[in-house]
């Protein structure tokens, strides 16, 4: 009715705009002026995040790609070698620094020099004006190690079991057969201290735990805690045994190990000596054939995916933090789905439509506006601090004092995120529910059917795509959130996943990685900043796409079901 | 389904029994019940939130609660006491008497324990001992003075290594005679002694005169000890002794080493109070009786001298009381007016000291009562108890001014010495009569008030009472100081800077999506943006901090140029725009106009790229980041900048106000082509004239000493807050848009249509129709909007800088209530303050974004009423 109202005052104000008695042309009451600014704010809004996408995406997909490695030769004769990694303008601010004259025109490059372990540093800025001579050798090799991040330099010798060779070209697939092989130590390796010696561990700490419950509940000086500690001891030495030939196997692999090395060499002559088994990856930079190169490309993703980090995160994979994502988002969907779809049946269909309702359903729309990190706070003070403590007290007093449920963990991340998201869901399913046409559940209330019926066989199939578009809307914001779990148990590196071989082979209290916390971790607390970057941008693509394709997804439910709807009544 | 609904009739029709199955009545009646209480439960858990946040923060404001009295006598003291003791786990207290005989007895019942005996062959003149009362020095009759140090040695033993033959103190406690032993959970003792050693004296005194005030610290390390006396002596000269012993670690061997310096005279009519002493010993205090207090700088123990003196009672009023809190950085000074004052050592240099330091009143906790007669500090933190004249006896945290604990020994009798635990948590002491009445009594979180959160507080070594967060330090003297008005401000400044930036895209974006762009782009458009609203803040906070941040530092210049640029070349692109032919224009409108738009933005971003040098040059002296420091240049470029267009607005509204009738004739004949020229001839004109006005007005401001870099510039540090505003961006301004875009579109198209159909362009139509209809719904957007940039955390996480400041400084970080919790929850101690403080940090957040949806949500409401009945 107001804006009714607001017509007649329109036409009152209009002879101010158009010019009383004239037939000109009035410019004004276009108002072209203020439609480009309309225009030009849509268009930085889009600029925005078309900028933010591509930067993500070049970014992202080139990290892996392996570069030429450089020889640059400095006009002091100083020689580096390294990955171009970015280059810029000199800016005023540094050309003052430097108190340069010819500022105009001085662009610097960043290269990724690597042998950490040499110079105390993976990057370098060198100024163009410093170089006096940029060259590709065929024969500078990237190494990817273990350890140190990448050496970027030549191969000098071999030392295979005793034997020493000067490297040529023809030792190469020597050399790849050796890397192979210890590679496949390696894995052995990691299996043999991993899983076995893992396991021992975790037996005897079982064997440990075992024995205190018995003396938490009977006692010290009961019949049942001597027998259980001799038959334990009896079980330990075993154990203990076994630990030891595993040991022992190891110790084998690893003298197997040293006496399979190169001898590395910087462009500067500085020599390295490297285990074979050391080397991940090693490939002459300048000397790839287009194929190599995607080769080289895509078993660094298929790395990425599937491995462990390494060196605080910024190398390696990022599997267990996918691992965690989907582990923690699942685990999520499955507690907030049945909640949120019972919360709105309730207030759609059973609930009297009244003040109250529609004041739990303000409530329940502001919810959904309540920074996370309040709930991140609430699931750390209730559920960790509060459940979380109880539980241990009553089923796990053995563990004491360390905390098993008393502590951040996969299963009150879940429920955290299951209370953050719950509100989304509420409002999604009751537009769902509200959606399905009256006359339907009138036609299955009329046929006979009782209430439930009605909502079972009617309602809810018919809400069900709306529902689901709820639940991944749900879905790709537990995803991405972050803070709250930084406060209910994400960690940097969790030492074993939250489903494993170990029984009960759901572990629901351990803490996990996720994609969103490696991004803050890798970009903020890593040792270098700048050598965190790439992996920190291919970290953030995969989130994104992962993000993306959820929102996709339901924006492909969504229409679909807005045909369904618009065909049906 | 369809099974289902055919089967009914079917079932009606043939005949058989028409009675519901029981199933199905039980499964509905199942389902009812389940989703009910369920639904009702969900919500419950939800709203429950708000509860448990309030029950986490509710103890803070919670002053101490008693548990326990214990009542009981032991002989009385047969001369003054000059210290008394009371161990952590209040089982045994200790008083030390000026005849030099110790009384040892089991705190809860007054049980006698055999005590020490100190053989001194003098009489002991004064006494004096560290804040923690376990290093002491008794000074004596014959100049000299003996320190000691005085222990409750605490030991957990297991049940089996429990001597025999222990006598029952109470139901927890029993005494082999020497030790007590108190029963604790897991089948364990806790084994209580009490030890003091005495050392050799030493003589300080250069006459033999007796010694009437002392004070004694000990610092240094175990193997590095310095101990350190001030004394008085009898004929008033002030001595200050060090003894540094030193272990030699090959032969075990102890050397001490004595120095003593006699610090200046004071005048002859003296009466000496006391002296007390730092533990760095570089400074000492005398204190007259009447309340003169004389401050010595010795902190070159060589050159002493006298850096102030001051009265710190009213004229007629004697002491009663003067010590140290712990950390010694505030004294506690009480008068016979009843009095007790906190004073403050505070740095300024007015001159009116030798040292630059005064002793500045800070706090007063006169409550009307009866003078103060007995006090002591707690060992760590900033508690003290008092005794009164009149018989009551308190327990009060210095800075909160909370009171903890508050009784009356008895209507008048006269408390003759007090003793508090370590841990705030038991309260002893004994009359004249030997009356002892032990406190047992909770006071978790001392430090906290309503008003030490949200009103300025005068901390120590502060010059005056500031809003102040600092959660956590190195040192153990360190008092937190937790304000949450810095915290609130920082997620204001955020929110308030990002919607700034956000607003005006996103509202504009909206307007121009729903009301002059095709169904076409709309469907791409749309998505698009909205897109933007799922990307993880983490990511936005990464990019923004390790990319933008370094970026806009060190192209700042071009960034600030862009927000001149971009408005001026699009107001130059719709000018050419108005040159074109009305057909051409006609033809190009919708999906062309928006791409020479973006063009025009695009170009604008290029120019701003390389405007940014000559815009430097030009405004801000060369270099903008030395002149927002104010390095160099004045304020007038700036000022000019932001006069320019509000003298933009002024002059045009002149011209059309005054001009309007003279313009009308002038234009009258004029055709499309020629009305766009005159346009652009206007506008210069305009802006030929705003830029004078400007100039005068910068001009003047600058005279008048105006500034802008003292209030929202200021130095720039590289996650600042306009980083923050951008980044804060990407998440806020999806939101309005999307919310903004479904209240324009929401309007009826029949006011749309009857608004053209009267002859109102679209752009009269969408800024006199649709926008007032849609008003509220825009309102309520920027209200969302609002909440989410107050509740944003990981953005300001990483962006921000997380430095608690309280000035309004774009270039300058800010710490969010959000941040705070999310960076130091996870270090807080379950339930300890911090914990605590920081529940209410959610609580507070809670609020404001409870309030602001909820205005929002009404308002939407209300719009949707509105539009429905249209």
């Amino acid at each position: 009715m107001n804006s009714l109202k607001l017509k007649p005052k329109q036409k009152q104000r209009s002879p101010g705009n158009v010019f009383s008695g004239s037939k000109g042309i009035n410019l004004a009451s276009k108002g072209e002026k203020y439609l480009w600014s309309m225009g030009g704010a849509l268009i930085i809004g889009l600029i925005m995040i078309a900028a933010f996408l591509l930067l993500i995406l070049v970014n992202g997909l080139k990290t892996f790609y392996p570069g030429p490695v450089h020889r640059v030769t400095l006009t002091d004769n100083r020689v580096i070698a390294g990955e171009p990694f970015r280059r810029e303008k000199i800016s005023q601010d540094q050309t003052l620094e430097t108190s340069r004259e010819d500022t105009c025109s001085a662009w610097r490059t960043l290269y990724k020099t690597g042998n950490f372990d040499l110079y105390n540093k993976d990057f370098r800025w060198v100024d163009e004006q410093d170089i006096k001579q940029i060259s590709e050798p065929k024969d500078i090799f990237y190494i990817e190690r273990t350890e140190w991040g990448p050496f970027i330099g030549y191969i000098h010798e071999l030392n295979l079991n005793h034997e020493t060779f000067f490297f040529s070209r023809e030792r190469l697939s020597q050399l790849k057969k050796e890397h192979k092989a210890a590679q496949a130590r390696r894995n052995i390796l990691k299996d043999l201290k991993k899983k076995e010696m893992g396991s021992i561990n975790h037996e005897l700490d079982n064997l440990r735990l075992s024995l205190k419950r018995v003396e938490l509940d009977h006692g010290k000086d009961s019949v049942r805690y001597k027998t259980t500690l001799d038959s334990l001891s009896a079980k330990r030495k075993k154990l203990e045994e076994n630990y030891g030939e595993i040991a022992d196997k190891i110790e084998i692999i690893i003298k197997k190990d040293a006496k399979y090395s190169v001898v590395l060499k910087d462009v500067s002559g500085i020599e390295k000596r490297v285990n074979i088994s050391d080397i991940i990856r090693f490939y002459p930079a300048n000397n790839l054939t287009l194929s190599q190169k995607t080769g080289i490309y895509i078993s660094r993703w298929i790395e990425f995916l599937t491995a462990e980090p390494r060196e605080a995160n910024i190398e390696g994979g990022v599997m267990p933090a996918i691992f965690g994502t989907f582990a923690m988002t699942l685990l999520m969907v499955i507690i907030v789905a049945p909640l949120g779809v019972m919360a709105s049946l309730y207030l759609k269909e059973y609930a009297k439509q009244g003040k109250l309702v529609s004041m739990v359903r303000i409530c329940v729309n502001n919810l959904a506006g309540v920074p996370s990190i309040v709930y991140g706070a609430f699931g750390l003070g209730f559920f960790a601090y509060c459940v979380g403590t109880t539980v241990d007290r009553i089923f796990f007093p053995e563990y004491l004092p360390n905390p098993v449920y008393g502590t951040g963990g996969i299963l009150w991340a879940a429920l955290t995120l299951a209370l953050l998201t719950l509100p989304v869901v509420i409002v999604a399913t009751e537009e769902a529910l509200a959606a399905v046409p009256q006359s339907l559940r009138e036609g299955s209330l009329a046929c006979g059917a009782s209430k439930w019926q009605t909502i079972k066989n009617i309602v809810l199939p018919n809400a069900l795509p709306g529902i689901m578009t709820g639940l991944i809307l749900a879905m790709a914001r537990g995803a991405g959130e972050v803070a709250p779990l930084m406060l209910v148990g994400v960690v940097k590196l969790a030492p074993d996943l939250p489903v494993d071989t170990i029984f009960p082979f759901i572990h629901p209290e351990r803490s996990f990685m996720h994609l969103g916390f490696h991004i803050f971790d890798v970009g903020f607390q890593s040792r270098n900043a700048e050598a965190g970057k790439p992996m920190v941008f291919v970290t953030t693509l995969l989130l994104i796409s992962l993000i993306g394709l959820m929102n996709a997804f339901a924006i492909h439910i969504r229409s679909r079901m807005k045909k369904k709807y618009s065909v049906g009544q | 389904m369809k099974k289902n609904i055919t089967s009914s009739p079917q079932s009606a029709t043939s005949g058989r029994k028409k009675t519901t199955s029981r199933f199905v009545i039980l499964a509905d009646r199942l389902a009812d019940r389940i989703i009910t209480i369920g639904g009702i439960l969900v919500i419950f858990v939800v709203l429950g939130i708000m509860v448990f946040l309030v029950k986490e923060t509710y103890p803070l404001f919670v002053g101490g609660i008693e548990t326990d009295t214990h009542n009981y006598s032991v002989p009385r003291p047969d001369s003054e006491i000059l210290t008394m003791g009371l161990d952590d786990n209040k089982t045994m207290a200790c008083i030390l008497l000026k005849n030099g005989l110790v009384r040892i007895f089991h705190a809860k019942t007054g049980g006698p324990l055999p005590p020490p005996i100190l053989s001194f062959k003098n009489k002991i003149s004064s006494f004096g001992g560290s804040i923690d009362q376990n290093h002491i020095a008794f000074g004596f009759a014959d100049g000299t003075v003996r320190t000691a140090q005085v222990k409750f040695e605490s030991q957990v033993i297991a049940l089996e290594n429990l001597p025999q033959n222990l006598k029952k103190l109470d139901e927890r406690d029993s005494t082999d005679g020497l030790s007590v032993f108190s029963q604790i959970p897991g089948n364990q003792y806790r084994k209580v002694t009490f030890k003091i050693t005495t050392q050799d004296p030493v003589k300080v005194s250069p006459n033999d005169n007796a010694i009437i005030a002392l004070d004694y610290r000990i610092g240094g390390e175990t193997e590095k000890k310095t101990q350190v006396f001030a004394a008085v002596d009898k004929d008033q000269n002030i001595i200050l002794s060090k003894i540094k012993s030193r272990v030699n670690l090959l032969t075990g061997k102890k050397r001490a080493t004595v120095k003593t310096i006699s610090l200046p005279k004071l005048p002859d009519n003296l009466q000496v109070h006391s002296v007390l002493l730092t533990e760095k010993a570089d400074m000492v205090l005398v204190a007259d009786k009447n309340g003169t207090v004389y401050r010595f700088n010795t902190h070159n123990f060589k050159s002493p001298f006298l850096a102030e003196t001051t009265r710190l009672l009213s004229s007629d009023n004697q002491l009663t009381t003067i010590g140290f809190l712990a950390g010694e950085q505030s004294l506690v000074v009480g008068g016979t007016d009843s009095s007790l004052d906190i004073y403050f050592f505070i740095h300024n240099e007015t001159g009116e000291t030798s040292d630059g330091k005064n002793l500045v009143k800070a706090r007063s906790y006169n409550a009307g009562r009866s003078s103060v007669t007995e006090f002591t500090p707690v060992q760590r933190g900033k508690s003290f108890a008092v005794a009164r004249k009149n018989g009551d006896a308190s327990v009060i945290h210095a800075t909160s001014e909370k009171t903890l604990l508050d009784f009356s020994i008895g209507k008048n009798i006269k408390s003759a010495g007090i003793a508090l635990t370590p841990r705030v948590d038991g309260f002893l002491t004994i009359c004249d009569n030997g009356t002892v009445i032990l406190k047992e009594f909770l006071a978790p979180h001392p430090e906290i008030t309503f008003s030490t959160i949200f009103e300025k507080v005068w901390y120590e070594g502060y010059p005056e009472p500031t809003y102040t967060w600092q959660s956590s330090a190195g040192s153990d003297d360190y008092e937190p100081k937790l304000s949450l008005i810095p915290l609130i401000f920082g997620s204001v400044k955020a929110a308030f800077y990002s919607l700034l930036f956000a607003v005006p895209i996103a509202i504009l974006g909206a307007i121009y999506t729903s009301e002059f762009l095709g169904v076409k782009t709309k469907n791409i458009v749309k998505p698009t943006m909205e897109m933007m609203a799922s990307i993880p803040s983490v990511v936005l906070g990464f990019i923004a901090a390790l990319i933008l941040a370094p970026l806009v530092e060190t192209w700042i210049a071009a960034v600030l140029v862009t927000f001149v640029v971009v408005p001026v070349f699009l107001v130059i692109g719709s000018l050419l725009w108005q040159l074109l032919p009305q057909h051409i224009a006609l033809q190009l409108d919708g999906t062309p106009k928006i791409m020479l738009i973006a063009l025009t933005v695009v170009a604008a971003l290029f120019a701003a790229e390389n405007f940014g040098r000559l815009f430097e040059q030009l405004f801000f002296s060369g270099n903008f980041k030395a002149w927002v420091n104010h390095d160099i240049g004045d304020g007038r470029g700036l000022l000019f900048l932001m006069a320019m267009p509000l003298s933009m607005t002024f002059t045009s509204l002149f011209m059309f106000g005054y001009l309007r009738n003279f313009l009308a004739r002038l234009t009258s004949g004029f055709t499309q082509v020629q009305a766009a020229i005159f346009d652009i001839v206007k506008l210069l004109f305009i802006a030929v004239i705003a830029a004078f006005i400007s100039f005068g007005i910068a001009w003047i401001a600058d005279i008048l000493g105006l500034d802008a870099r003292n209030g929202i510039l200021g130095a720039y540090v590289q996650r600042n807050t306009l980083i923050v505003g951008f980044a804060m961006g990407f998440a806020v301004i999806p939101i309005i848009y999307t919310i903004a875009e479904d209240a324009l579109t929401a309007v009826p198209n029949h006011l749309r249509a009857a608004s053209l159909g009267c002859g109102a362009t679209p752009w009269q139509t969408a800024i006199w129709i649709v926008m007032p209809t849609a008003a509220s719904g825009i309102f309520s957007a920027i209200m969302i909007g609002m909440g989410r940039a107050v509740g944003e955390t990981m953005i300001v996480v990483m962006a921000a800088g997380n430095t608690p400041l309280l000035d309004w400084n774009i270039f300058n970080g800010l710490r969010a209530l959000s941040a705070t919790i999310a960076v130091e929850l996870p270090e807080a101690v379950k339930e300890g303050t911090l914990y605590r403080v920081l529940f209410l940090a959610g609580l507070v957040l809670f609020a404001i974004t409870f309030v602001i949806n909820t205005i929002a949500e009404l308002v939407r409401l209300k719009y949707r009423k509105q539009t429905a009945m249209l």
